[in-house]
Order: structure tokens, then C-alpha cells, then sequence
């Protein structure tokens, strides 16, 4: 009746044949063999969280040159990083291949929460720790399971103590808020300035959301500067504060604005320019700190002429601490050996401060609020 | 044996998405077989997928039934859907359905009982291969055994000549209908598939760029024979990943890479193939009989 | 509530302008040209390469643009659909064609300016906010809707007093009987990508001045609002575009301010789906869509 074709099996069976070319060339050296740790890095190199993902990039690369030249480790440490183009679907997939093909003993990343939500369970299935630089989402990263670490606080532990410093500063009593309601990161941080601006006891007046793919936000700022605010509220990526910050002062808002930690990054006040004076953003990282491992961060940073920020700062402890976990578990470099090593970090000296996890395997340490002023972020004292 | 298992591993999810993704095609092909472009296909599959996740999330219910749920309200939609839209032809039916499809991812993202744009997480990995694979199997023998039986004639007459087709006495509307609800419990059931494969849903899975890429498998592969979806949906699938590899391999950066090489695969399939890869080899026997 | 109505009727001019493209190719070929976004978008970006990196004045690199747009569209329709006329599903084949040219071009954009979001450097256009009544609008804003106005009334123009135009509307009405005319068939198709694409391309550099981000992918967020207006209008009815154009930019303005945002493209999509089934021939079209 219905005869199968040859083409319908070729296709595939090409593709299978070429696959497997690819992998025999591709066979990572014999298992066992010590002298190198792969680390795997599933970073937003494109899509809307590329600028975080370059800052990461820069910071893991210098950290690796870092410690493979101080011999401190007895391995040395090979990095693989693979973009994850922002989205959950490229994401999974980076994972797979890392954790697969090229056989990682650990994972640092992926840059966004949202990302981190789909692709973490692949790792924690398969017993690869994962060390999360910059998730700050508070539920749903390193509950996965224990297996998931992170060296970024929360939104939940850096927007309380940035927002209380603002309203003290500037005594506003009404804010308007917008946040793009498709992105974990700025929606959980929506969550965390609603509740925290309640605390404050300031007086919501209004609130939208935008998309991720949205250029136009005039709608929406005309909406929540009509309520009259003292201050605007915003938890977006860098791509699209920017443009919203611009859009607000041209409908003339000259009031106060808070961003949320996506507003963190050079990229934004390059691409916001002036508009971006005078507005206050929350950091885990303190740019101004004289500790030896800040300064040795910024000089390190400084000679791949990258402007650092809080998330190559995090991605730079990251190696730090990854060589810690190698160095208490004797200098073995399995997967388990890394996950068992996590735990024994203890105050270790980092460009955060004083580096050890919490016993829900997150970050803790103090965050500190900064302000733009003439193109620059400055911590407010 | 080992570097076997790992290139499964590896390739797992591309496997199943070679089937996800020919369950798509076909549900494109379903309604094009009755001379109809729907494009409603990325709405149902993502009223599926979110049937079957909460399903799953919410009620507990064994696989099995979910993925029969998973396969029936994608249906029980389409029918009211389908009786002022069939109405519409060509391109007006095309841009209907987009909008049906909007308006249903729209509704999930402001849904917040299934967390609005950042969808439903870690949903349990129930999916396995053969399971796809084996649907894949029943809808393509399902769709081989429509060829040349009674009602794959109307089909084949509505798409031809509507008018005259009504006019011999065939139930256009009923036929019509008949084929947008089966494409609609494919795409449904592809849905279920994959929410229970990626761990994931969320309404942006299932904005206009995926009917888009489900109707381009169906054609590139061939809409005129009920395998052409399965090469095409098996062709465009394994071609970005084989295109990574060779990217990384050739040195070249990722990014435009792919996309030109995809874009320009299109192009030349449209322009010179027709009625797409499944009529390859009638073409070549036909060169060869002309030496 | 001023302030709103001139926020729907600035994006509005530029949803028109995009439509007013878009329905012109439909109007001569009855086919949807995807590849529409992605010359919009490509027309953004030369005229920021311009600016940025030429230091071309503005309004000489946006006329360039649009003159690059406009060639980009004779070049797309010598590829994508030429090939394809009098096939008997050049309906979709055409639309899968122009897809294929879409990606084809968002790649070369990905190639050439990275996935990023580019802007025009700071100070392009001065920056002076006008006051209109209660409400305020900057100058470039209301350039743009100027600009796009003057635009699509003189396309306006030219279909309905020249003798291009004349022979656009025979093409539309029937290419057969314009071809016993004696009118060259061809070269009014190409005439008529020509200023669909010009418009189009006119439209993403308006787009990207006035949102100052221009991305590969910037086009498909229009692409959407573009379909949902030649809908509403009426396929191929260039007065009902402009009309619905306008609409659509002021319904979306207004669901932000009564329903919040989250509402905006439910609404605009929920109209679009209703006047098809309640009204397929738009609030302007005369075909008869019922039977294809």
C-alpha cells in the first residue's frame, strides 16, 4: 500500500552519521584525567541580556588566567562558555552539551533567572553543581535542589536596604511602578518593591507592565505620571531601562527614580546618557571597597579595559570560590568533590567581602545602594 | 557503547524535538489538505500544553490522561472557533486564526493563576521518546490511511474547487471542521509533549514565530504526501543544530550564521522544490529516466 | 487624557505609515509580504549608520534610507516573488518566500550590527518638549507624525492623479485586462515594492528615532500591529489604513490608561479577530473575501 521511501529515513540518517563525525572529533580526553577541570559557562552572550553576559565573560576569563598563573590549584582550570541567547530554550540545550559532551565538573550561570528555572533541574538531575552568578530571583533558583549555589544576593536582600536609604534621602511618600511582567527577574523584582514600598509605607498610585520586546512605553509612563508620584518605580532589564528612563524625561518627569538591580550595568547609562542622572540603584557590590581582593579585581578588569560592574565582579568571585570547593576537597575536581567543597567555604575573601554560602546554599553579605552622577555609578554612604 | 549513550544524552531533546516538531507539521498539514491555512496551530498547542501541565501540577493525574486531555480540549475548542472562521478564505483565514493564536497566548500572560508571562516551572519530565514517536507513528498512519479513502476524497475535492465540491454534495463545513480540530489535538498533544519534556511552559513559546515555523516544515517538506511534514519537520530541525556544529567548528560566531543559512534553505526549497523535499525522488528518477 | 490621544496618534502615524506599505503589495499582488518587517528594520539601521558613523545630517541619511528601502524592495520582489507568479499557491508560497527573505535579512542585520540594541547617538534631533493645551509632546514627535502624514498623502496622490497610479489600480483590479491594455505588468509590480518598501523603510527610521532602539528583531513587534491594521482598514485600501492605523494606535494608548497594559494587544487583537468574522472586508475594502 503505502511503500516508505528511502528520503524519509536519509535525512535522518545523514544528520545522525554527521552528528557522530562531529563527536568523535569533538571526545573530550580520557575520563580521569585530572590535570584539567572543565567548567562549563552558560552565558547571555546575545539576546536582551547580552550586556550582563559580556561584564560575566570578561570577569571568569580574567579570574581563570588568575588562578591557573598562581598554581594554587593542583589542576588547572578550563573554561567552556556557550551562549545561551537569553532564552530558556537555547538554555536547556547549552546545558545538555555541557553537561553531556563536553562532561563539565560544574556549571556557572546561566545569567538570567528565567533561564536558570528551566535549565538548573537538568543539572541537579544530573548531579552536576551549578553555581548561579547573578539569578537574583528569591524563589525558584537554589530551592531546585541541592546541587544549585549562588554567590548573588536576592532582590529580596538587596531592594529593603537600597530603598530605605532612598526614601530617607529623598522623603517621597507615592510612587508609580512599571516592570516587565514576561521576565522572572523583573517580575520577582516588582514582588519584592511592592512589598518593600508597603513597608515604607509608601503610597502605590499606579502600576504597569511592559514586554520584553516593547520600544514604546509612552502609554504607560503617561498613565503613572498623571497619578502624580513622588517617585517612579522600575524593575527592567538594561535594553529596556534605558529607553523607558529616556521616555520618562521626555514627558519632563525630573522626580526621582529607583531602578532594580537590571539597571546595574555601564551599558544602561551609556545608552540612557543624561537621562540617567540621579538615579538610585541598589548593588550587592561596592564598587569603592580598598579591600586587596577588590582591588586586585579592579586592576585585573582594568587590563581587558572593561568597566566593571556587580556582575563580572560576581562572576570573578565565582572562579574564587570554585577554586576554594577544589582546595577543600583535597584538590579533587569531580562533580561530587566540587558539590561536597560549596559547603566548606567559609569567609573567604572576595571583591563581595567576606564570601561563605548560607545553609540554603545562597549568598550573604552586606549590599550597599549607589547613585548615577556625571556618567558614573557612585555608592551612596 | 558509552560514546553512544552520551551522544543520545546529548541529543535526546533533538530527538524528541525532530517528533514534537513533525506532530506540528502535520497539524499544519491537516487543515492545507483541505486547501485551508490556519495558523490557530500555536494557540492550541499551547492550550495543551498548559491543560496537560496543570493537569499534571495541579490535579495529579497519571500521564496517560493528561495527554488524552491534552489531545481533546485543543478540540473542543476548535469546533467553535472554526464555524464563523472557516467562512473566511485564504489569506483572511490565515490572519483570523493569528489572531486567535495572540489572543490565547495574551490570555495566558495575563492569566495569574498560571503565573501570567513567566509560565508554569518544573513540571516533571514524564515525556519519553517513544512516546512521541509513537504518536508521530499512529498520525502518519492515520493521515496514509485518509489518502484515497472516502473522506481524504472530499478533502482533496474542497481543496481543489470548494464550490464545485459543495455543489456534488459534499458537507464542506463538516469536513473543514473536521480537519482543523484533528490538526488542533496534534498541536495540542505536541504541547503536552513538550511541557513535559522541557520542564517549562510559557506563553512566549507559542507567540507567531512557532505556527510560522510549524507551517514552514510542513511546506518545505511537502504538503501534497503525509510524510513530507516528517522531512521537513526532520530537516529543519537537525539543521541548526548540525549548522552550531559546524559553526564552532569552522571558528564562525554564532549568531548570523544559522539564520542566513535557515533563511536561505527557504528560499531555495520555495523557489525550486515546489512541493518540497518529498518530491526529491521524483525528480531524480525522472532525470535519471531522461539519460 | 490629551496627553494620551497624542501618544496613540504619534505611534498611530507610524503604524499607518508601515500598513500603508503593506497593503499596497496586497492590494496589487494579493499576497502578504513577511519580508516587509524586515526592510523596516534595515532602513533603521542604515540611516543610524549614517548619522552615527557618516555623520550624514539626518534628513539626508533618512532620504537615503528610504531610497535604499525602496531599491530593497525591487530586489525582493526580483527574488521572492517573481519567480513565483502563476503558480497555483503562490498565496503561501509567496508568503513563505518573503519569510525566508525576512530571516535572510535579519541575519545580514545580526552580521552587520550585532544583536544589540543600537541607538542614534545623543543630540541627533534637539531635544525641545512643546506644549499642546495640557499635554506635551517633543518636537521630534511631532515631526514624525508630520513627516508620515506628508508621506502618505502624497502616495495618496500619486495613485489617484498619476499615471502610475492609474495603472496601479488596473494592475489590482485585474493584471490580465491591464495587460490587454497594453501596461507593462511587470514594471508596475516593481514600481509598486518599490514605494511599499520606500514607505515601509520611511516607517523604520521614524520607528527608531522615535524609541531610539533598534534591534535585528525590531520589526516583528510591527509586523503584528501592521496585519491587524490592513485588516481593520480593509486589504489593499490605502485611505482605510491611514484611518486604522490611527486607531489602532489610539485604541492601544487608551486600554493602557483605562486597563492597564497588560491589556493593550489583547485588545487590539481581540478586534482585529471580530472584525473578521463580523466584517471581513474591513471598515474601507470592497472585495469580496468570502470567496477567495
Amino acid at each position: 500500500m503505502y511503500r516508505f521511501h528511502l528520503p524519509v529515513l536519509l535525512p535522518v540518517a545523514v544528520a545522525a552519521a554527521a552528528l557522530g563525525a562531529c563527536d568523535k572529533t569533538a571526545s573530550p580526553p580520557a575520563e580521569g584525567n585530572a590535570a584539567t577541570v572543565k567548567i562549563g559557562a552558560a552565558l547571555s552572550l546575545t539576546g536582551p541580556a547580552a550586556s550582563y553576559g559580556a561584564q560575566q565573560k570578561a570577569g571568569l576569563t580574567a579570574a581563570v588566567a588568575e588562578v591557573n598563573a598562581s598554581g594554587a590549584l593542583p589542576v588547572k582550570l578550563e573554561l567552556i562558555i556557550d551562549d545561551d541567547a537569553s532564552t530558556k530554550e537555547q538554555g536547556i540545550a547549552v546545558f545538555q552539551k555541557l553537561i553531556n559532551r563536553d562532561k563539565v565538573a560544574v556549571i556557572i550561570g546561566p545569567t538570567l533567572s528565567n533561564t536558570a528555572s528551566a535549565a538548573d533541574p537538568l543539572a541537579q538531575q544530573a548531579g552536576v553543581p551549578v553555581l548561579a552568578v547573578s539569578n537574583t530571583a528569591a524563589k525558584g533558583i537554589t530551592d531546585i535542589g541541592d546541587h544549585i549555589w549562588r554567590d548573588s544576593l536576592t532582590e529580596a536582600q538587596v531592594i529593603p536596604g537600597a530603598f530605605a536609604k532612598a526614601q530617607q534621602k529623598l522623603g517621597f511618600k507615592s510612587a508609580g511602578v512599571l516592570y516587565g511582567n514576561d521576565d522572572v527577574f523583573t517580575k520577582a523584582g516588582y514582588d519584592v518593591m511592592q512589598k518593600v514600598l508597603a513597608d515604607l509605607g509608601v503610597k502605590l498610585v499606579g502600576t504597569q507592565t511592559f514586554a520584553k520586546a516593547d520600544r514604546d512605553y509612552h502609554a504607560q509612563l503617561t498613565a503613572l505620571i498623571d497619578a502624580k508620584p513622588d517617585a517612579l518605580v522600575v524593575s527592567a532589564l538594561a535594553d529596556n531601562a534605558a529607553a523607558i528612563v529616556s521616555q520618562a524625561r521626555q514627558h519632563g518627569w525630573t522626580g526621582p527614580i529607583l531602578g532594580g538591580n537590571g539597571f546595574n550595568s555601564p551599558a544602561f547609562i551609556k545608552n540612557a546618557g543624561p537621562a540617567a542622572e540621579g538615579i538610585l540603584v541598589g548593588t550587592s557590590w561596592d564598587s569603592t571597597s580598598q579591600s586587596p581582593a577588590n582591588q586586585k579585581f579592579l586592576a585585573a578588569l582594568a587590563k581587558q579595559s572593561v568597566n566593571p560592574d556587580q556582575f563580572s565582579a560576581q562572576a570573578y568571585t565565582a572562579i574564587y570560590i570554585l577554586a576554594e570547593a577544589i582546595k577543600q576537597s583535597g584538590g579533587k575536581a569531580g562533580r561530587d568533590d566540587i558539590n561536597a567543597g560549596f559547603a566548606k567555604v567559609k569567609d573567604l575573601d572576595t571583591p563581595l567581602g567576606k564570601f561563605s554560602f548560607t545553609p540554603a546554599r545562597d549568598a550573604s553579605h552586606q549590599p550597599s545602594v549607589q547613585i548615577i552622577k556625571d556618567g558614573k555609578f557612585q555608592i551612596v554612604q | 557503547m558509552d560514546a553512544l549513550r552520551d551522544l543520545l544524552l546529548t541529543y535526546e531533546t533533538l530527538v524528541g524535538y525532530v517528533g514534537i516538531n513533525t506532530l506540528l507539521a502535520l497539524s499544519i498539514y491537516a487543515t492545507l489538505s483541505a486547501g485551508q491555512l490556519s495558523l490557530a496551530n500555536a494557540g492550541f498547542m499551547a492550550i495543551g500544553a498548559y491543560t496537560g501541565a496543570l493537569l499534571t501540577l495541579r490535579a495529579g493525574l497519571p500521564f496517560p490522561l493528561v495527554l488524552v486531555a491534552a489531545t481533546l480540549v485543543p478540540a473542543l475548542v476548535a469546533v467553535p472557533l472554526g464555524l464563523p472562521v472557516l467562512r473566511l478564505r485564504g489569506v483572511f483565514l490565515a490572519i483570523a486564526t493569528i489572531g486567535f493564536g495572540e489572543v490565547v497566548r495574551l490570555g495566558f500572560v495575563n492569566w495569574d493563576y498560571v503565573n501570567g508571562a513567566m509560565g508554569l516551572d518544573a513540571i516533571p519530565q514524564k515525556t519519553r521518546l517513544w512516546m512521541i514517536w509513537l504518536a508521530v507513528a499512529a498520525a502518519l498512519f492515520l493521515f496514509a490511511r485518509l489518502r484515497g479513502s472516502r473522506a481524504g476524497l472530499a478533502l482533496e475535492a474542497i481543496r481543489e474547487d470548494e464550490t464545485a465540491a459543495r455543489s456534488m454534495g459534499i458537507g464542506t463545513t463538516s469536513h473543514k471542521l473536521a480537519v482543523l480540530a484533528l490538526g488542533a489535538s496534534l498541536a495540542g498533544l505536541a504541547g503536552a509533549f513538550e511541557a513535559h519534556l522541557t520542564f517549562t511552559v510559557a506563553p512566549n513559546g507559542f507567540a507567531f514565530g512557532r505556527v510560522i515555523d510549524m507551517l514552514v516544515q510542513a511546506v518545505v517538506g511537502g504538503t501534497l504526501v503525509f510524510y513530507g511534514p516528517l522531512l521537513g519537520a526532520a530537516f529543519l530541525t537537525i539543521l541548526p543544530e548540525l549548522l552550531r556544529e559546524i559553526g564552532a567548528r569552522a571558528g564562525v560566531a554564532p549568531g548570523a550564521f544559522r539564520p542566513m543559512v535557515n533563511g536561505l534553505v527557504l528560499l531555495l526549497v520555495i523557489l525550486f522544490l515546489p512541493n518540497g523535499l518529498a518530491s526529491l525522488p521524483a525528480r531524480w528518477r525522472a532525470r535519471r529516466g531522461r539519460r | 487624557m490629551g496627553q494620551q490621544a497624542l501618544n496613540g496618534i504619534f505611534v498611530g502615524s507610524i503604524y499607518a505609515l508601515f500598513a500603508v506599505g503593506y497593503t499596497l503589495v496586497f492590494g496589487v499582488l494579493d499576497i502578504l509580504n513577511l519580508a516587509h518587517q524586515a526592510v523596516f528594520m534595515l532602513s533603521a539601521f542604515l540611516a543610524l549608520t549614517l548619522v552615527a558613523t557618516a555623520h550624514l545630517p539626518l534628513g539626508a541619511a533618512m532620504l537615503v534610507a528610504i531610497l535604499a528601502a525602496g531599491v530593497l524592495g525591487i530586489v525582493l520582489e526580483r527574488i521572492a516573488f517573481r519567480p513565483l507568479r502563476g503558480r497555483a499557491d503562490s498565496n503561501i508560497s509567496g508568503l513563505i518566500s518573503s519569510l525566508a527573505m525576512a530571516t535572510v535579512f535579519e541575519a545580514i542585520a545580526l552580521q552587520l550590527f550585532g544583536p544589540d540594541i543600537s541607538r542614534f547617538p545623543l543630540g541627533t534631533f534637539p531635544d525641545r518638549v512643546v506644549r499642546i493645551g495640557t499635554a506635551t509632546a517633543s518636537l521630534l514627535q511631532i515631526v514624525i507624525v508630520g513627516v508620515a502624514v506628508a508621506l502618505m498623502a502624497a502616495l495618496s496622490l500619486l495613485i489617484a492623479r498619476t499615471r502610475l497610479g492609474r495603472q496601479l489600480r488596473a494592475v489590482a483590479e485585474s493584471p490580465r485586462a491591464a495587460r490587454v491594455l497594453g501596461i507593462d505588468v511587470d514594471r508596475v509590480i516593481a514600481y509598486a515594492f518599490f514605494l511599499s518598501s520606500a514607505l515601509g523603510g520611511a516607517a523604520g527610521v521614524l520607528f527608531g528615532l522615535a524609541f531610539n532602539s533598534i534591534s535585528p528583531d525590531v520589526g516583528r513587534s510591527v509586523e503584528l500591529k501592521g496585519l491587524a491594521v490592513i485588516i481593520l482598514g480593509g486589504m489593499g485600501s490605502i485611505p482605510g489604513a491611514v484611518v486604522a492605523g490611527f486607531a489602532l494606535g489610539l485604541v492601544e494608548t487608551f486600554t493602557v490608561a483605562r486597563f492597564g497594559s497588560s491589556f493593550r494587544d489583547v485588545v487590539s487583537f481581540a478586534v482585529l479577530f471580530l472584525v473578521l468574522v463580523a466584517r471581513p472586508r474591513g471598515l474601507f475594502g470592497q472585495a469580496s473575501v468570502r470567496e477567495g
